[in-house]
Parts: C-alpha cells; structure tokens; sequence
C-alpha cells in the first residue's frame, strides 16, 4: 500500500512529491530476504496494523513566486503482480 | 422391547455407523474424475443456485489455477531443489489441503499426478498441455465440501470428531430434504475456522507455510485493540463470493484517508534556494491520515 502525497504548481509543475509505503518482508532463517511461502518463517513487519491510524506530516517550502499550489493525496493498494488500484485520493488547491 | 436389549440394539447401530464411517474417511480416489465425484460442488447448485453462483465469482472457487505460480515453485524449487525431496502427497498437502482440500482423499499417485499437472499448467503456460492441465486443475478448489465437509470439524477436531460423509455443516443445520443430513456447527461462524488456511499454516510434520498471515495480526493486533468483528462479519457481506483485498469495495471498507493542509507564509531570509531571497516564502504543512479500519494488518495476504 502507498501513501502519495504531491504538490504542483498551476501548469501542473510537480513541486513536491513523497511515497510512503506499507509492506512485510518475509525472511527465511538465516534473515535472508524470501518470497517463498515454504521459505518464509518470520517476517518484518512495516504493514498498517488493524485499528490504527496513521499521520503522515511534510513541511514544505515552494518558491517566492508560487501563487496556487495543488496538494494531492493519493492511496494506493497494489495486489501482487504489481498491479495498483486507487483507493482514495484527496485535493486541496492553495492560494498564496 | 426389553430396556436392556434396546441398549444393546442402539449400541450396534452406532458402532455400525462408526464403522460405515471410518471405511468413508478411508475412501481414497484413485482417478481425478473419481476424487470430483466425491466432492461434487455442482451438485449444490440444485438447491442452492444463489450461493453456488457467488463463489463462481469468488478466489475459492479458483484456489488452485490463480496460485498456480507458488505452488510450481514449491514443486520446482522449494521440494526439488532445496530440500531435495521427492513429490508426495503429504508434501502437496502443504499447499493443497487449503487450496483444494478434497485432495486429503486422494491416492498417493493421484496427488503426485495432480502435482505434475500444477507444474506443466505452469511452465506450458498457453502451450495445449498446459491449457489441459490447467482445464483439469479448475475442479480442483476451495468449493462447497471443503468448508461444510472436510474442514467443518477442523477447529476443534478433538470436541467435535472427524466429519461424517456426505453430511452438510452449516451454521443453521437446515434439513437438506432427502438430499444430505445437516448438522449445525457454530464452529463456521467463527474467525477460527478460517485461520485455519488464512494464517500460517502448520502441516502435520512440523513444517510452516507462510502464504500470508491475517490470522496473525488478527489474533494479536485486532483483538488485542479492542476489535470483536470476526472474518464473517465483513468477508461475508457480498455472500460466498467472499471479497477481499482484490473488491476494492472491501478494500475501501477496510481503509481512509483524510488529508489536512495548513498553508502559511515562512519568514523570509530562513529557506535557501528560493528565486528572492527577501520575501515571504510560500509554505504549507501537509498532513496525511491513513486509517486502517480493517480486522487485520494491511497489506497482508
């Protein structure tokens, strides 16, 4: 799952841009990084757990010249094979 | 009749029944057509054409073809290679007592056949053998006997005993007519009887199976949180079909996101880099919230 957070300026400039992302990484014994169900025997845990929220916070400076920035959220699941369905997507536009 | 010999008489019905069943569990399929036979889903669909329809549409219904990928591997690699063991059905079982569960009742031969036919739907992807082998496979699932049947017993197998054949276990225990003998179980209504695929499997020699692991963080990350939903209350909200990280509907269900923007101007003078270095700077703190709402981590599976 990833967080995408951008910002763009009027023509549509991207200004900022963050991913944050949620996953497990599976380990077989001697800690090496697995796929395999049959390898795996413990995991690393950077997953969202249940009943949780979580706060992701940027401070961001643009340019003296900006005068309309664009803030985007955007909330990706992404099913194996790589393939990512949008979830959610939030927009805020900012005068300055 | 006499007290004692209506004791007697009930006893030797019993022990007939026991001994009817425990020749049922014995019962091995010798051909792939004979091991459908035993656990004829279409069957189902007579009486209940509702429900049969939803887990035509549903990851259970396609439980061998759609992991077909992982389960090649494990034969390829993980048996052949790394641990340089043969093919046996006790070791398919590690991936087929959840993904087609009949197979617990199929012979030695019929499941390393079955196994073969995993590898050659895999590695003759599109090729006519490997469309063959994937056609045959597609009888092979998760289907109506697997839950009501096979596993049904699986939570507590010490309290409730082996499942009875041809017997339905449901959560009402409705009369199947002259059709089937039911039996209510409140055992299928509980997160537990799906933890038994939907976690980190254990097979009988000790070894582990990690294909995902939602009953994990169920058990310690949901319930310990104050969480008393159980899988059934949202997997089962669209019937048999059971969605989940692949509906998107459930997926939303299970997450939000709520964005906050706190624009301001920065003192000029204190960021480097900007056009003038003398004026204001156009700021802003972007916050983000992701809510997981969901009786498990995510992603997980």
């Amino acid at each position: 799952m990833v967080l995408e957070v951008t910002a763009k300026d009027s023509d549509g400039k991207e200004l900022f841009k963050s991913e944050k992302k949620w996953f497990e990484i599976g380990v077989d014994p001697d800690r090496d990084m697995r796929y395999g169900a049959w390898q795996i025997k413990g995991i690393i845990d950077l997953t969202l757990p249940p009943l949780t929220t979580q706060r992701e916070q940027y401070l961001v400076h643009f340019d003296t010249d900006i005068d309309e920035v664009t803030v985007e959220a955007k909330l990706w699941y992404y099913l194996s094979g790589g393939r990512g369905e949008l979830v959610y997507e939030e927009e805020r536009t900012l005068d300055f | 009749m006499h007290p004692a010999l209506v004791r007697k008489k009930n006893l030797l019905i019993a022990l007939l029944i026991l001994f009817a069943c425990s020749i049922a569990q014995a019962r091995e399929a010798k051909t792939l057509a004979e091991l459908v036979a035993m656990f004829d889903d279409k069957q189902c669909a007579e009486c209940h054409g509702e429900i049969y329809s939803q887990w035509q549409g549903s990851w259970h219904a396609k439980a061998v073809n759609s992991s077909l990928k992982g389960m090649r591997n494990f034969i390829a690699v993980g048996l052949a290679k790394e641990w340089q063991t043969p093919l046996t059905k006790a070791q398919l079982l590690k991936c087929l007592d959840c993904h087609a569960p009949a197979v617990n009742f199929a012979s030695e031969e019929l499941a390393v056949e079955i196994g073969e036919l995993i590898v050659t739907a895999f590695e003759e992807k599109g090729s006519a053998q490997g469309v063959r082998a994937a056609e045959t496979l597609a009888k092979l699932n998760v289907g109506c006997y697997s839950c009501h049947n096979i596993k049904a017993n699986g939570v507590a197998p010490g309290l409730r005993g082996a499942p009875a054949e041809k017997v339905i276990y449901g959560p009402n225990g409705d009369d199947g007519d002259d059709f089937h003998q039911s039996v209510a179980s409140s055992d299928l209504q509980t997160s537990a009887f799906c933890m038994q695929c939907h976690g980190v499997y254990h097979a009988p020699d000790g070894e582990t199976i990690q294909c995902n692991t939602l009953s994990g963080s169920y058990r310690h990350g949901y319930l310990a949180a104050g969480g008393s939903k159980s899988c059934q209350d949202c997997h089962l909200n669209k019937g048999h079909l059971f969605p989940g990280g692949h509906d998107l509907e459930t997926v939303k269900e299970g997450l939000g996101l709520r964005l906050e923007v706190a624009p301001y101007q920065h003192l000029p003078g204190q960021i480097t880099g900007v056009k003038n270095p003398a004026d204001w700077v156009p700021s802003a703190v972007i916050t983000a919230f992701v809510d997981n709402r969901a009786g498990h981590r995510i992603p997980d599976g």
